[in-house]
């Protein structure tokens, strides 16, 4: 265990170390090494204006991802269990997988202006088909011998999904969650670069406009290990909830 | 033989005449408020100066451009990059003057007074819209209660026409064009005295250097495109005509055309002069207000080079 955190602990150290020396070299003028981007990161932190941000990027993610969770599993579960949702909604959800988003986002500006229902629907553009596609897989790949068995104790299809199906199911509908939220992390960012620049998107773009190279570079860390930490605290979730 | 101490001669007589390529970064889409630099292009191309003019997304990654010498010359005003940034980067002329109009719905707003507790829609934090705003704000002792940023003049008018923003700052042609869609709906504010650059050309200072010759190429046929447009600005219309320029342009742009250069005429955006140390000095004293600049200490010669303008200059009196 201790030796693991050692490992990890170098592995950051140097990859700080590289970010110090291609600062310093530098690679570009515009690149601060790794120790001016932490004071800017402390900076943004003690003003405030890191936390102002959060708590107007979160607003749209969480909504997005609320809805693609309920909505989205809700479509992969009926497509899972049944043919026609399946045959009327896969090819949407399969569309949507393949599409650029960030080509198609400034698209929904035009439908539904420049507010936050753009950013939430963003959100779940993206987050979406990954939730969906999950939800499906899992129930379609129920292993037919449960579902045989179930029935030859002469279950019924209610006992089948509800006592068959969804628990066998439900690590793959998490799974689906955890990868729907990192999508989510990456259509909020393109959201707030590509609509309107609020929150994180703001403090990019702002400090990328006045050439406060460290803050901008504080501003995408922090964003990074937000949407890292988040999704390595449900992968641990997952690995507590489906061993 | 002959043939080869020709063109030494004519070369070493006419040393810009040596082709020379300016890698030249746009931070925005090529429309028709570019055409003077395009005739200024096609003009220079003929004296021996390939300009390569590249359309960046934004502002932003054409100073980048610049910075990391991947593009020689920029467009735009990005004096608080000039300030932090390590390379030295010298502006040297002034393509044009800020030109925007606050516009307000008249169902909600009529005057500045009617603006204060309000919200109010500009580009983005810390641009040239803000701070005109902000200062308008100053003069008329008003507060906003939110400035929301929605980049794109383009984008801002359609707001304003759809409703969802009530009061805002336009270029010119987005102006018209929303005046022109819903007439009487809208109202512009007058705006105070604002002299600032809204597009100026910078470089590194050791390219400057460098490429004296062919700057001093550039900056010429950018003036004298400018003077003939003060003089007729019809004359921009027949130039793009002739050159066969921005062909693909929509009948509806088109049309355009002459009341934006007769509207920038009328207001003076195009300089004669290039800008030069008045320009330097407005500039320096708008962006110290706007917020973008923040040394205490501010000295043209830390962001301007008048060489090339000088040099140019005299070649055009």
């Amino acid at each position: 265990m201790i030796r693991r955190f050692g490992w990890q602990l170098a592995s950051f150290a140097l990859f700080f170390g590289l970010w110090e020396l291609a600062g310093r070299w530098p690679v570009s003028a515009a690149f601060p090494p790794f120790s001016n981007t932490a004071v800017a990161l402390w900076e943004l932190v003690v003003d405030g204006s890191l936390g102002k941000a959060y708590w107007l990027t979160l607003q749209p993610l969480a909504l997005g991802i609320v809805l693609c969770g309920l909505a989205g599993i809700g479509f992969g579960i009926g497509m899972g269990l049944s043919r026609s949702v399946e045959w009327l909604t896969l090819p949407v959800f399969v569309i949507l997988q393949a599409a650029p988003m960030a080509a198609i986002i400034p698209l929904i500006t035009y439908v539904y202006g420049i507010g936050l229902t753009s950013k939430v629907l963003a959100v779940t553009m993206l987050a979406a088909p990954v939730i969906v596609m999950n939800s499906y897989k899992g129930i379609r790949n129920t292993h037919p011998s449960l579902l045989q068995m179930c029935r030859s104790f002469q279950g019924t299809r209610r006992q089948e999904v509800l006592k068959i199906v969804l628990p066998h199911a439900a690590a793959l509908i998490f799974t689906g969650l955890r990868l729907g939220l990192a999508m989510g992390f990456i259509g909020i960012v393109i959201a707030e670069l590509l609509i309107t620049p609020t929150g994180i998107g703001d403090l990019i773009t702002y400090h990328s406009s006045v050439a406060d190279y460290p803050r901008m570079f504080a501003t995408i860390a922090s964003i990074v290990a937000v949407a890292a930490l988040s999704l390595h605290g449900l992968e641990r979730l997952e690995r507590r909830l489906f061993p | 033989m002959i043939r080869s101490l020709f063109f030494i001669a004519f070369f070493f007589v006419n040393p810009a005449a040596a082709q020379t390529t300016i890698k030249y970064a746009l931070g925005d889409v090529v429309s028709i408020d570019e055409l003077p630099l395009l005739v200024a292009v096609e003009r220079a191309k003929k004296r021996g100066v390939t300009v390569q003019v590249q359309a960046f997304k934004s502002e932003e990654i054409a100073t980048q451009a610049v910075i990391n010498g991947q593009a020689d010359v920029g467009q735009g005003t990005p004096y608080a990059a000039v300030e932090k940034v390590s390379v030295p980067i010298r502006f040297f002329y002034q393509l044009t003057s800020l030109q925007f109009y606050p516009i307000v719905n008249r169902e909600f707003y009529k005057t500045w007074k009617d603006l204060d507790g309000q919200e109010i829609v500009v580009h983005a934090r810390g641009s040239g819209t803000e701070a005109i705003m902000n200062l308008m704000a100053k003069e008329h002792g008003i507060k906003y209660r939110n400035v929301s940023f929605v980049p794109g003049s383009n984008v801002r008018a359609i707001g304003l026409l759809k409703g969802t923003i009530k009061a805002s700052i336009l270029d010119a042609s987005n102006k018209n064009y929303v005046m022109k869609e819903a007439p009487g709906k809208f109202l512009i504010l007058p705006l105070g005295q604002v002299k600032a650059s809204d597009e100026a050309l910078f470089a590194r200072e050791e390219f400057l250097q460098k490429s004296q010759a062919a700057v001093s190429v550039l900056v010429e046929e950018l003036i004298r495109v400018n003077r003939e447009i003060n003089k007729d600005p019809g004359s921009i219309v027949a130039e793009r005509r002739k050159l066969g320029l921005l062909k693909d342009l929509p009948a509806k742009l088109e049309e355009e055309i002459l009341p934006y250069f007769k509207e920038g005429v009328e207001t003076g955006i195009f300089p004669n002069d290039g800008g030069g140390e008045n320009a330097a000095k407005n500039d320096l004293e708008f962006f110290r207000l706007s917020g973008a600049l923040k040394s205490p200490d501010l000295k043209v010669e830390k962001f301007w080079t008048f060489a090339p303008l000088k040099a140019a200059l005299s070649k055009l009196q």
